[in-house]
């Protein structure tokens, strides 16, 4: 079955080759019948990589340690559940996926606008197509999943104990996703430029998609969050890791490119910058990869270095050349049909909106890559570490959650000092009161101080339209309170969802001011002996070392140290953090033995226990306690954030703005609902 | 874990910011207190396989807990190759022997009469700048801490001339027609409002 995956490796490479040279062809001379070979052959292509993908997959849950990539990343007692995610755990079979989903959502791109958009067709398969071809010719020159060993070992490696976590199940394929949905937005902007057709209709047209990448990226970086935190063990969600830095680069450009598009929707302002933003993104999911593999910059996630790096560098070269060579070509052609009136308007704050999201973004880009230029401009090696980000980019990201409140209520073209009044006195209050009412009690972290005020401004404003738009309906309608804020949501999606997104945002900022009020120690106990730590809120833990227990469990034998909790004298629970030294199916170690967390969490705060260890083989254990007040507000932020996007894209949201649709229509589309 | 009703969580939400902001973190050096109580008669067992239990662990002193080692300690980079600072990688990597050498050295200098900022540079003079987990703010390292900033400033540069630009584009709007319609609508306006809003709803 591998040696079928392999063939069917290579006829796609070919598959997407012929794709790509059709696809082009058939946009420059509208010969419909090349078009309909290249749309063909994407869905070929995918087909073969569907094959490609369950002969892997066999290899993996029938243990064919032959295979080099199985051997390498599984083992006979592995977990079916963790059998099936070493797909993507390492190099060769992520490189298989990110493939196969490229071709998916090329696929599904075409099928979704099959008739419609005819002059940009074309041009989405020949750049999907060439997205596929580096995919795959990655795989079959360099990093093969079927190569096989020259014998066949009893049994594999494992998976990496680190990697066997739900966590880390679901977040690189949700990256991944991500990433590789921002293929499609990218090859219409291609198209759009090629065809020379750069009125609104390819916006029509790649608008959820952007919306589905955004949402996809969002939850892997969540998920990659909660990852972190409860699996690594040092007590914290993000770390300005470059690989995590890598994730965070796109989702910037992307949540940038969300506002400015309506920009461009309404008013047909930014097309330039639209654009570039949608080129800019894609770039950066490649580079991400490239930071990932080529071991440029030292990462926690170095272990998935290899010698492929390289190639994403020259297909990174080249995507910038092609994306930003066409832009400049078409730069003429993108005028603005209208002018800005006034900077105190809602394209004004879109604006500077977009501003500091690409300052943040080119912040952490910079700092990504600093002790590379420090190294190469001076030969002086520097690292450049959170205290770094978070002294550059928090002033920054408070910049952004003041955005956040004012983009929202801000009128479009110029807005009246009376708009600006009877929109802006509640959610100023709130933040006045809110500032006021921390500095009365002498919250002493003025970073903190200004986050919350702020982010109580945000929420003022949300509220305030909520209520707003419910009174209307229910004033317009007669209908309920209940059922007019139902519908009022229902038939402005895109409007409402945008706003439940913001609350998510203000969620995150809340979780991420709770941080500097962080307390963390270690402590030596015996069984029998307590120790008491107090928290940011007063109250104190009482916790008391129960014993350490070890025992076989699954695939890994368990050194596991319990702990009674008490808060305040209450009971609150009994923790158990483990090592766990995982073992083959021989009952041989593998691995150095890793941690498991112990987390007791509520909205105010986490109780992180960490057993690091025992002393001198007794039951005396070393624990490390952590209290990280309002991390549970990053998951359910996190959890918002997606609510909101689900709720944007939720079939039968209103499609393109009246506006957007007229500008559509002149050039010859027949305007469609996306 | 994620037990706690909603209504019960927004209650909570509410008092958040308030009773957190009751105590501040660095008011009160001690907050955690070390003080362990031994309940009596209690016996220590030794593990059936210690070595699965990872590297031995070391008894925590009250020194190592010291506000002034962990500042440093956060402050410098562990060497091992993990990205961690000294103090987050010797109680999280409990595999890394090179974090818990840094940490006695980090003692040992403390120890020897040093200063936080004289252990620093010492620490700078034996492994260079990338010993620290930011750049240190002088000559070029500026660059990276100013980049940014010079990026916001350059960016509101060229929206300011972008903006200006355009202004001079634009003719002044026309003032609104006698009788145009404002935001404060009359009934008769509010009600054939409402049966276009239906018309385009259906």
């Amino acid at each position: 079955m591998t040696d079928i995956g392999n063939v069917a490796l290579w006829i796609t490479f070919f598959v997407a080759l012929w794709a790509s040279v059709v696809g082009f062809l058939a946009g420059r001379t509208h010969r419909p019948e090349l078009a309909r070979s290249a749309e063909r052959s994407i869905f070929v292509m995918w087909g073969l990589l569907v094959i490609a993908a369950v002969a892997l997959m066999r290899a993996l849950l029938t243990h064919d340690f032959n295979v080099e990539y199985v051997a390498a990343y599984t083992s006979r007692n592995l977990p079916v559940f963790y059998t099936w995610s070493a797909f993507y755990a390492g190099q060769k079979g992520s490189l298989l996926l990110w493939a196969l989903v490229v071709s998916t959502f090329g696929s599904v791109a075409l099928l979704v606008n099959r008739g419609k958009y005819r002059e940009l067709t074309p041009y989405v398969a020949g750049t999907i197509a060439i997205v596929v071809v580096f995919f795959v010719a990655t795989m079959v020159f360099a990093s093969n999943p079927f190569e096989r060993l020259g014998f066949t070992p009893p049994d594999g490696r494992g998976l990496n104990p680190q990697l066997q976590n739900p966590g880390m199940v679901f977040h690189p394929p949700m990256l991944y996703l991500g990433y590789t949905s921002i293929s499609v937005p990218f090859a219409f902007a291609v198209a759009a430029l090629l065809s020379g057709r750069l009125d609104t209709g390819w916006l029509h047209a790649i608008r959820r998609w952007t919306l589905v990448s955004w949402l996809f990226l969002s939850c892997g970086i969540v998920l990659g969050m909660w990852w972190a935190y409860v699996e690594l063990g040092w007590g914290g969600y993000w770390a300005w890791d470059p690989v995590e830095n890598a994730s965070f680069l796109p989702w910037l450009t992307m949540t940038a490119f969300l506002h400015s598009v309506m920009i461009q929707e309404k008013r047909g302002m930014l097309k330039k910058w639209n654009i570039g933003l949608v080129v800019g993104s894609f770039l950066l999911s490649i580079f991400g990869t490239f930071l990932t593999r080529s071991g440029v910059i030292s990462s926690v996630h170095s272990f998935s270095q290899s010698n492929v790096g390289w190639f994403f560098l020259v297909f990174l070269v080249l995507a910038a050349v092609l994306g930003f060579g066409l832009l400049a070509w078409r730069w003429p052609m993108l005028q603005a049909e209208v002018k800005l009136e006034s900077l105190v308007s809602r394209e004004g704050s879109f604006l500077f909106n977009n501003l500091i999201l690409i300052v943040i973004a080119f912040s952490v880009f910079w700092g990504t890559l600093f002790p590379v230029i420090s190294e190469a401009l001076r030969g002086t090696k520097v690292t450049v570490g959170p205290p770094f980000f978070n002294l550059v980019n928090v002033p920054l990201g408070l910049m952004l959650l003041l955005l956040t409140g004012i983009g929202p209520l801000i009128a479009w073209r110029r807005a009246s000092p009376e708009n600006l009044r009877r929109q802006f006195l509640w959610p100023v209050t709130a933040l006045l009161v809110t500032a006021a009412s921390l500095a009365a009690i002498r919250m002493s972290d003025w970073w903190s101080v200004v986050a919350y005020a702020l982010g109580a401004f945000v929420v003022g404003t949300v509220v305030q339209e909520f209520v707003r738009g419910t009174l209307a309906r229910h004033r317009l309608h007669g209908e309920m309170y209940p059922l007019a804020f139902v519908r009022l949501v229902g038939r402005n999606r895109r409007r409402y969802g945008g706003y439940v997104v913001h609350l998510g945002m203000v969620m995150l900022f809340a979780a991420f001011a709770g941080l500097a009020f962080k307390r963390e120690t270690e402590v030596t106990l015996k069984p029998g002996q307590s120790v008491d730590v107090k928290s940011p809120y007063g109250w104190t833990y009482h916790i008391t070392h129960q014993g350490v227990s070890q025992y076989e469990q699954l695939n890994r034998y368990v050194t596991a140290a319990t702990v009674d909790v008490l808060r305040n004298g209450k009971y609150i629970g009994t923790m158990r953090s483990e090592k766990r030294q995982h073992l083959d199916s021989l009952g041989r170690p593998t691995f150095e033995p890793s941690t498991a967390v112990a987390i007791h969490s509520d909205a105010r705060e986490d109780l992180y226990v960490v057993f690091a260890g025992a002393v001198e083989g007794t039951e005396e254990a070393v624990f490390r306690i952590t209290i990280n007040p309002l991390v549970w507000w990053v998951w359910y932020g996190g959890f918002v954030l997606a609510l909101g996007g689900l709720i944007t894209l939720w079939p039968g949201a209103q499609g393109p703005t009246a506006a957007s649709r007229r500008r559509a229509e002149p050039a010859g589309y027949v305007a469609q609902v996306a | 874990m994620w037990r706690r009703s909603p209504s019960l969580l927004l209650a909570l939400a509410c008092g958040v910011t308030a009773a957190l902001a009751a105590q501040a973190p660095n008011a009160d050096s001690a907050a955690i207190s070390n003080a362990i109580r031994t309940r009596p008669g209690d016996s220590l067992g030794r593990l059936a396989v210690p070595e699965a239990a990872g590297r031995p662990a070391e008894v925590v002193t009250a020194r190592d807990n010291e506000e002034l080692v962990k500042a440093i300690e956060h402050k410098i980079r562990c060497t091992c190759g993990c990205n961690l600072d000294v103090f987050t990688c010797r109680t999280t990597d409990f595999t890394c022997s090179t974090s818990p050498a840094m940490h006695q050295m980090v003692l040992a200098r403390l120890g020897s009469g040093m200063t936080e900022a004289q252990v620093l540079a010492s620490f700078q003079q034996q492994y260079g700048e990338m010993i620290f987990m930011a750049p240190p703010r002088h000559g070029f390292n500026w660059v990276a801490y100013l980049m940014p900033y010079v990026g916001l400033a350059v960016g509101l540069g060229l929206v300011g001339a972008v903006a200006r630009r355009w202004f001079r584009a634009t003719p002044k709007a026309a003032p609104p027609a006698p009788g145009a319609a404002t935001a404060d609508a009359s009934p008769e306006e509010l009600e054939r409002l409402k049966r276009e809003l239906e018309k385009f709803e259906a």
